[in-house]
């Protein structure tokens, strides 16, 4: 067991002894050694608990399922969210947008050393200089500090497509969508995608088809992403969870960019900045 | 038995390729799915499980299934008919997918108009497995590697003199009619035996599924289901499908109207929303528990067939590795606690 496992088990056994929360969102081994989110409601359990550079999914996601009362005279349950420094940004969303009460979330952060995909570094988590979460109640830390890569061009991996013609992009993603299924395990995955109606399921209006077919994934992915400029955290859990493997974080590291060169906002990075689509100043007009 | 070389394989599949739609798995960006081939070189020859089901072939995505023309009067056409279609490297289990959406969409009436002459139109050509792979779990619903059922023809892998050979095993009067003019040669062969997995659980009766419905157990399983519907869209028996009228053309006096199916999947949330609002399976739980007792339980007892045919495909697609192994497992354990 790692130093980061013990401390990470002995925060959530100390919030569950504690009565502080009623469950602990970690991740844990399932039966064939694969890594995968964990709800731990007993302090004895808080031993299936596990941390390796495999957990790459965003666990705020869960919060979600957390936000109401489950009956009337109950009240809202406390959680606690293990969580690494893209995850922590998107807590702070979830508290700009009003999601989540701060009260009700235990934020155990861990110190990251970036997350893996079938055994290799995230592309994101190469040029990633975060390392400790900018929101925690409790900090896991390794013995050893972990190093951080010499600053380079952020956005370098979307350098290439941005000196694409629009008809390249398009030639480019209808490739990639084509063998997207629709099934939506990118916005279930997303901590930013919690619309109680999705646009692309809306009945009344019926902004989309029904169709499993190149027009409507177009419109799926897009609408995806320009919902979440200035609201993606780059977790990239959409992408990691493509059935397909799509290179969905590309779409939504472009607008990132985007909203970074028009506002200088970096989504999530304090609780305090609103999100530039959730405000409004006259100066932005001239930034135009 | 007939036993092809792969160059006599090739060939005929090129043949066909002239006469039918011919579709086989193809590497698409890294995926393996069936896709149609101008010829045989298209394959990805050597794949082990496919990541799509053939099911895309009998049962598509998306299809029209009534054309509705509406002007001074209203007239209904049958959707365009499939094209005659061969596919290629159907593993034995996805062939028992197909049996399992046929007893729903053929067995009873009224049957599928639109499935019909799907299943109608298409021969497959079984590709035996030489082995189960990680996940599979086929002989714990009744099915084998090497399984006939299903397929109108079945191709094994033999040692040849000269690199790969294929024993043809023919299985229907469709696979009968195609394999005419097939090349190769008679042979006394004997077919490999596949390699079968070790330590899977046994899959307990339907009664077994019903007593367990309460148990906290479906709360742990499905407590991290994120409510996507990967699993039930890789699956090679999952038919649920959604249908909506949309407008193709609309002119003044004369619209054009196709009634259009695709898939839909009960893992989601707005699968069971009904006028009002109203959803019968308002949590992921209750939601995710039906996938599994509609495969253990409703299907077998309404339909016949089980609902799975251990492909194993929702294992390795689910993006937080709810494994449906571990949940026959479990309400096997469940089952023998509650008896002893």
């Amino acid at each position: 067991m790692s130093a980061l496992e013990e401390q990470i088990r002995s925060a959530a056994r100390q919030y569950l002894e504690n009565g502080d929360v009623s469950v602990v969102i970690g991740y844990e081994r399932g039966p064939k050694g694969k890594v995968r989110p964990a709800f731990v409601h007993q302090a004895d359990d808080a031993e299936r608990l596990v941390w390796s550079p495999e957990c790459n999914l965003n666990l705020v996601t869960y919060l979600h399922n957390y936000k109401h009362s489950p009956r009337r005279g109950v009240p809202v349950p406390r959680v606690a969210v293990v969580v690494r420094p893209c995850d922590a940004r998107a807590v702070n969303l979830l508290l700009h947008e009003q999601q989540i009460k701060r009260e009700n979330v235990k934020v155990i952060g861990v110190t990251c050393a970036g997350s893996e995909v079938d055994g290799e570094l995230r592309q994101a988590c190469t040029v990633c200089q975060e390392r400790v979460p900018v929101i925690y109640d409790v900090l896991v830390e390794p013995e050893q500090p972990v190093e951080v890569p010499e600053a380079q061009d952020d956005y370098g991996d979307v350098a290439e497509m941005e000196s694409w013609t629009p008809g390249e992009r398009l030639e480019y993603w209808a490739k990639e969508f084509d063998r997207c299924i629709r099934c939506y395990a990118c916005r279930q995955a997303c901590p930013g995608c919690y619309c109680f109606e999705c646009v692309a399921e809306q009945v009344f209006p019926h902004w989309t088809s029904i169709a499993l077919e190149l027009p409507e994934k177009y419109f799926f992915h897009v609408m995806r992403a320009f919902h979440l400029a200035g609201r993606c955290v780059g977790c990239d859990a959409c992408e990691v969870v493509c059935p397909m493997d799509i290179p969905l974080s590309k779409l939504n590291r472009m607008l990132a960019k985007e909203v970074e060169a028009l506002f200088g906002y970096h989504t999530g990075d304090d609780p305090e900045t609103l999100p530039p689509l959730a405000t409004f100043s006259p100066e932005e007009r001239l930034r135009l | 038995m007939k036993v092809l070389t792969q160059a006599q394989l090739n060939e005929w599949l090129n043949h066909l390729a002239e006469r039918f739609t011919l579709a086989a798995p193809v590497n698409v960006q890294g995926k393996l799915l069936y896709r149609q081939v101008d010829d045989s070189s298209g394959i990805a020859w050597g794949f082990e499980r496919t990541d799509m089901s053939p099911k895309t072939w009998t049962f598509p995505a998306t299809e029209p299934i009534l054309i509705i023309e509406q002007g001074a009067e209203t007239r209904l056409d049958d959707a365009p008919a499939p094209a005659p279609t061969v596919v290629f490297g159907v593993r034995p289990c996805d062939a028992r997918g197909a049996l399992a959406i046929d007893a729903l969409f053929l067995d009873k009436e009224p049957s599928d108009g639109q499935y019909a002459r799907h299943r109608e139109a298409t021969t497959l050509i079984g590709l035996a497995c030489p082995q189960m792979w990680d996940s599979c779990f086929c002989t714990v619903v009744g099915g084998a590697p090497n399984s006939t059922e299903g397929l109108d023809l079945l191709l094994t892998e033999v040692d040849g003199s000269d690199g790969a050979a294929y024993a043809v095993q023919i299985i229907s009067e469709k696979g009968e009619k195609l394999a005419a003019g097939m090349p190769g040669e008679e042979k006394g062969v004997s077919l490999p035996k596949p390699r079968l997995a070790k330590g899977l659980p046994t899959l307990p009766a339907s009664q077994e599924w019903k007593a367990q419905f309460n148990e906290t157990f479906w709360k742990q399983v499905t407590e991290r289901c994120l409510g996507c519907r990967a699993c039930t869209f890789v699956c090679p028996t999952c038919r649920c499908f959604d249908v909506r009228d949309e407008v193709v053309s609309r002119q003044p006096g004369r619209t054009v109207l196709q009634r259009l199916r695709a898939w839909d999947a009960c893992t989601s949330a707005p699968y069971r929303r009904i006028a009002g609002g109203h959803n019968p399976r308002p949590t992921q739980h209750s939601r995710l528990r039906n996938r599994f007792y509609c495969k253990f339980m409703y299907y077998p007892d309404d339909f016949g067939p089980l609902g799975c045919v251990g492909c194993g495909r929702c294992i390795e697609a689910c993006p937080v590795n709810i494994d449906i192994l571990e949940v026959i497992a479990g309400v096997e354990q469940l089952a023998a606690s509650g008896s002893s």
